[in-house]
């Protein structure tokens, strides 16, 4: 099933000359685990800020072209874990379950979902930890386990290894693989291409905001 | 110094609008209230507040530091610079409206200066958000009223990573006054740049963690708000009402 | 060519080292020794000690026992604006110190304060690929460029000792590739060389030596051969 397509999609930011995004065509469908990799500035960002739906309606800015997304429960995880720590939560539990209470789901629902997650993202042993306190990486591991208790069925993430040892980030991409196993269509955006190539099922190699290549992690990231 | 400090005080332990809305009835009273001994009522009555939440020797540096070039120049101002009658007062003759004058505003601003700082320490945000989600106050206002509670803290942890990586190219804090004003540059503007980078992030994120889903978030843990607590409440907005109702009727207080 | 530091490297000493956070010990009598213009990469899980361990070469921490020396320098006696002279120490989130208003301002930073000129300082942008960048304002650039910057002030300052602390996180290989280049030209030139890194391929990279720290204590130290 298609979550995300793109049809000769541009996107410009707001006071920006230049377009960040040009001419771009992609049809995403559940399942895939898609790698996204290209040089500084040449828009993997802003791939997932509109892929995910959060560009231009929180991130200013003008589409043009045609977008459709048809997932109804969209997650986004970015590279610096400490400046998406919501400030209002004095544990890693309430942290994570933070978003499920976000959208008014009953409690045990909420809680269930928080548990499952922490489980997932290998944090369950800092539940009751005052997120303040841990290091970048655990910190980054609370944070992806905070997108997964929303249950999404589109899951965007920026360089979500960059605060991770080699371990963690394998644990992290093959739990990604999982989550886009289990129905999800999983976007992830890192410089890291010789770990990620190993789980995704779809690469994308973006330059001055295109598609270069789009294709078979092996070959695309080479 | 400034920001939350755990403990187990009945502060601490009452549902978290209490010791706000007590705070908050003493910045009234200390605006309804006019004369030196009524304001200086006010202030043992903060300070009473901040004994009970134990956290008095917490708030007493920071508010000193703040109260005394204020209670200087106050005292400055109004005493020794205000009109007659002229008294004599430890020896310097001082104005007796300008002294009475710089007793209110300075009690006023110590009174207020401590029930404030009270509340940033015995009130936990995380408790305060459980509260008003269990309420159904909106995110917006939650959000503003506790990263307004939060703020300081955060500058604080940011500004000390900032000097430290200043230090390490060189830059000394001593110097002429010249040398300090020319060093506030490097350390306050990455402090107000990487704080703006971070905003977009951050409204990034609590979207994304569905802030903006317009449902009324499921209270976790509520804090209990027991009938006393909210009596109490009550009593505190009918003492303020009261001391506005006085003033205004022309009781000398 | 850029002259890329003001002196040769120096060596590098901690003795003894015991130092705790709150209570728990962090490090517990570690003892290295890094010869001038050795090459050494520090590995370990998050929380093993690596970067307590680096952090004391500045004067940022002090340990609770033992002795920290840079070449004839003993740390316990100097502030870290002082040791600044002799390391330059790249944190690992640039935006912790990037304020001026141009990319080539805030890399002169560093050696203005050190009294070095700046002149040499369009160079290193040049060396690092910045020189495009070097009348851009640091934050209208993506993250990555941003690090790359600050990396580029901590090389102006021509330490004789440079830590760095995950100087190719969130890099991809061409952008890795430059900060590659730019350490060898220092070795070569004699510099002492310390990283903290989780990136293998940075480390295999440049790295002679590897330390692995565990809990607080060195678990390993072997000499590696670079590749080519």
């Amino acid at each position: 099933m298609s979550v995300v397509r793109l049809a000769g999609a541009g996107f410009t930011y707001a006071g920006a000359a230049e377009p960040s995004l040009r001419d771009l065509t992609l049809d995403v469908r559940s399942g895939e685990l898609v790698a996204l990799a290209g040089p500084a500035g040449a828009g993997t960002t802003t791939l997932l800020l509109v892929a995910g739906g959060y560009a231009p309606r929180v991130i200013a800015g003008t589409l043009t072209g045609e977008r459709v997304i048809t997932a109804r429960r969209p997650a986004i995880v970015f590279a610096a874990p400490w400046t998406q720590l919501t400030g209002l939560c004095q544990t890693v539990r309430a942290e994570v379950a933070f978003g499920p209470a976000s959208h008014g789901r009953p409690r045990e629902a909420v809680l269930a979902a928080t548990e499952r997650a922490m489980r997932q993202a290998q944090v369950d042993h800092l539940g009751g930890r005052d997120p303040a306190t841990l290091s970048g990486g655990e910190l980054q591991r609370v944070i992806v386990a905070s997108a997964l208790a929303l249950e999404p069925d589109l899951l965007v993430l920026d360089d979500p290894a960059a605060e991770l040892d080699p371990a963690a980030t394998d644990a992290l991409y093959t739990l990604l693989r999982e989550v886009a196993a289990a129905g999800a269509a999983v976007f992830v955006a890192t410089p890291d291409v010789e770990r990620i190539v190993k789980v995704a099922t779809r690469a994308l190699l973006l330059g001055r905001g295109r598609i270069v290549k789009d294709g078979v992690p092996a070959e695309v990231l080479a | 110094m400034i920001g939350y400090v755990p403990g187990v005080s009945p502060l601490h332990r009452a549902h978290p609008y209490t010791p706000l809305a007590t705070a908050g009835a003493l910045l009234l009273a200390a605006f309804a209230v006019t004369t030196p001994a009524t304001i200086g009522v006010i202030a043992v009555l903060a300070v009473a507040l901040a004994l009970l939440g134990g956290v008095l020797e917490r708030v007493a540096r920071p508010a000193f530091v703040i109260a005394v070039p204020t209670w200087t120049l106050l005292l400055v101002l109004h005493a020794l610079l205000g009109p007659e009658p002229f008294g004599v007062l430890a020896g310097l003759r001082v104005s007796e409206p300008g002294l009475t004058r710089a007793l209110v505003l300075g009690g006023r601003l110590t009174a207020i200066l401590v029930a404030f700082l009270t509340v940033l320490a015995v009130v936990s945000p995380a408790r305060l958000v459980e509260a008003m989600t269990a309420r159904g106050v909106s995110f917006a206002w939650m959000y503003l009223l506790v990263s307004t509670l939060t703020l300081v803290p955060r500058l604080r942890e940011r500004a000390a990573r900032i000097l430290e990586a200043q230090q390490c190219r060189g830059l000394t804090l001593g110097g002429s006054p010249l040398a300090r004003v020319a060093a506030l540059g490097p350390l306050v503007l990455p402090l107000v740049l990487g704080a703006l980078v971070e905003v977009d992030e951050q409204v990034l994120a609590l979207d994304a963690r569905g802030v903006t889903s317009g449902q009324r978030r499921t209270a976790l843990d509520p804090p209990a708000d027991h009938t006393m607590e909210r009596v109490w409440r009550v009593v505190l907005a009918v003492a303020v009402v009261g001391l506005f109702a006085a003033r205004f009727a022309g009781a000398g207080l | 060519m850029t002259a890329v530091a003001a002196g040769t490297g120096f060596p590098v000493r901690w003795e003894g080292v015991r130092f705790a956070y709150a209570g728990d010990d962090v490090l517990h009598d570690v003892s290295l020794d890094i010869a001038a213009g050795e090459s050494v990469a520090l590995l370990g899980h998050n929380g093993a000690g690596k970067t307590t361990l680096t952090r004391m070469l500045m004067g940022l921490i002090r340990p609770r026992e033992g002795r920290v020396a840079v070449g004839d320098w003993d740390v316990a006696r100097k502030r870290p604006h002082q040791m600044a002279a002799r390391v330059g120490y790249a944190f690992q989130h640039a935006d912790q110190q990037l304020f001026a208003r141009t990319v080539a301002d805030d890399a002169a930073f560093g050696p203005s304060r050190l009294g070095l000129g700046t002149g040499h300082v369009a160079g290193i942008l040049d060396e690092l690929g910045l020189a495009g960048a070097a009348r851009r304002h640091p934050y209208d650039l993506p993250a990555p460029l941003r690090k790359l910057v600050s990396l580029a002030g901590v090389f102006a300052m021509r330490t004789g000792v440079l830590v760095l602390d995950e100087p190719t996180a969130g890099f991809d290989r061409e952008l890795r590739g430059r900060v590659v280049a730019a350490l060898r030209r220092r070795l070569d030139a004699g510099v002492t060389v310390i990283s903290v890194s989780h990136d293998l391929a940075f480390v295999r990279l440049v790295a002679t030596r590897e330390v692995t720290l565990d809990r607080g204590r060195i678990a390993s130290d072997r000499a590696v051969s670079p590749s080519p």
